[in-house]
């Protein structure tokens, strides 16, 4: 029954709530008059696999967790056996980190929690479809390419398509990242997350290695940390979370350097947990930065059962966090010589902090423009924390 | 990047030189790991001459102190340079294998 002839993209959503296929229609309307999302319907898993054995165009299954018959989580493990190319979504309830883990155990590529926020469900919705569309694309020129190369663009591609694209509007604070990829190379990550409160968690991190495998290490951080940041309250415990997790399946000795931090506004407070990340560079209005303090952590799937340290600071109003990885720092000009921390704290030593996209543009333009025409070898990330003036 | 191994009875040490990045550390894991033999009572990695390591390097480091674990082998670094001993620091890498100042401290607590 899909609503028109060939939408560009077709989900499936199974959900055992008979209100939501009516909501769905009123709230996605517009899409589906453009013609961009067709849907299906499905009350439970059973149904799922049949809607999914007759209609092969199925691009992403949205599932509900609790359902009779057949729940989301069984769904899950039976959908690569009909397609392997779908992506799943699934709704949990808030904070349900047992079912959301072990959805993402099942290959879920993310989750929205109940009740559903249609804002969020599309920007889900459209990050699935462009991860779908790299994919696809990647897959499709694998056979055109050597093997290797290919390789690593699909490493890269996988990295592109999970990164935020749009930033949360909060009070008090403005919040901003932005990659810029080496070449071949899939190591880097940011992720912005909206709390409860009214605030928000910031991540970066640096993935160890490169290439396929290290992309699917990066897709999985990134995965679990979501799901650890929204089911659990402190920093720490979020990365003990995620690193015991990261060590269940590590033959490879990968690992994570990450930097988790959750800023309430309210407060102007940033409690944060360091996992062998370096640590970001808070610049006040007067010009003057300071690293914030390492809190005695290691980097994520290293070892498991690890515990993590915890610091908090208080921002001042117009102060910029700046998080970033070590290729900022890192970068090399011509002459070998690295851009390194003093020429970052540089950029701000005027006064008077910048936006924060302002800022976080300058940065990467500053370190291209430092290293001309040498070669890129490590992927630039920054992300930005600017609290309001007063 | 160039790694030297010397056998000081029964302790490997190996002597890395220059930079290790995600372009030679292929290379360098595979240097590593063909001279350790099974012979080997513990391991001790001098990084003395080693002027740069990234997070892929690291990841050799801790491949093999992970697979030595497995065997019961000991292993150690020695004469970290300031900002190699920094990426350590940072990684919190240094919680976890056990660093000395000098080659003969290394060796002494290895013997």
């Amino acid at each position: 029954m899909g609503d028109r002839d060939s939408p560009d993209y077709k989900i499936l959503v199974v959900d055992d709530e008979p209100d939501l296929e009516r909501l769905v229609r009123q709230r996605m309307r517009r899409h589906i008059r453009g013609g961009k999302y067709g849907f299906e319907f499905a009350g439970n898993g059973v149904e799922a696999l049949q809607v999914l054995a007759e209609k092969q165009d199925i691009d992403i299954v949205l599932s509900d967790i609790n359902m009779p018959k057949m729940d989301g989580l069984t769904l899950l493990q039976q959908i690569p056996e009909v397609n392997a190319d779908i992506r799943s979504v699934i709704v949990s309830a808030y904070g349900d980190m047992e079912n959301i883990r072990t959805a993402m155990n099942r290959g879920a590529f993310d989750f929205v929690t109940k009740p559903i926020d249609f804002t969020d469900l599309e920007v889900t919705i459209e990050r699935t479809l462009r991860h779908l569309d790299e994919w696809r694309a990647a897959l499709a020129s694998r056979d055109k390419l050597v093997a290797i190369q290919n390789e690593l663009d699909v490493a890269t591609k996988i990295q592109q398509s999970i990164l935020p694209d749009t930033f949360p509007r909060l009070d008090g604070c403005e919040v901003y990242g932005c990659m810029h990829a080496a070449r071949n190379v899939g190591g880097d990550f940011f992720d912005v997350i909206n709390l409860d409160g009214g605030r928000v968690g910031l991540a970066v991190a640096d993935v160890s290695d490169k290439g396929v495998p290290a992309a699917l290490f990066m897709m999985s951080s990134r995965t679990l940390l979501k799901g650890a940041a929204i089911g659990v309250e402190e920093p720490s415990t979020v990365l003990r979370e995620v690193n015991d997790l990261l060590n269940e399946t590590n033959e490879a000795a990968m690992f994570v350097t990450v930097f988790y931090g959750v800023y309430d506004p309210a407060t102007r407070v940033l409690t944060y947990s360091n996992g062998g990340h370096n640590p970001p560079l808070v610049v006040h209005s007067d010009g003057t930065s300071e690293e914030l303090e390492l809190t005695g952590g290691l980097a994520l799937g290293a070892i498991p059962g690890f515990e993590y340290g915890q610091a908090n600071v208080r921002l001042n109003p117009g102060d910029l966090v700046v998080f970033f990885t070590d290729g900022v720092t890192e970068a090399i000009n011509m002459s070998s010589e690295e851009f390194g921390l003093e020429s970052l704290r540089g950029l701000f030593r005027d006064g008077r902090t910048p936006g924060a996209r302002e800022a976080a543009e300058a940065i990467l333009q500053a370190v291209q423009d430092f290293a001309g025409e040498a070669p890129q070898f490590d992927d630039l990330t920054c992300m930005t924390l600017r609290v309001a003036d007063e | 990047m160039n790694v030297q191994v010397e056998n000081h009875e029964g302790v490997l040490v190996a002597r890395v030189e220059g930079r290790v990045d995600s372009s030679n550390s292929q290379d360098f894991e595979r240097q590593l790991q063909g001279a350790i033999g099974d012979e080997v009572k513990a391991v001790v990695m001098d990084l003395g001459q080693l002027a740069y390591i990234s997070s892929a390097g690291l990841r050799v480091v801790l491949l093999i102190a992970k697979t030595l674990g497995q065997r019961n082998v000991s292993i150690s670094l020695c004469a970290l340079s300031d900002p190699v001993q920094s990426v350590f620091e940072i990684s919190g890498f240094n919680r976890i294998i056990q660093i000395y100042d000098t080659q003969a401290d290394a060796l002494a607590a290895a013997g």
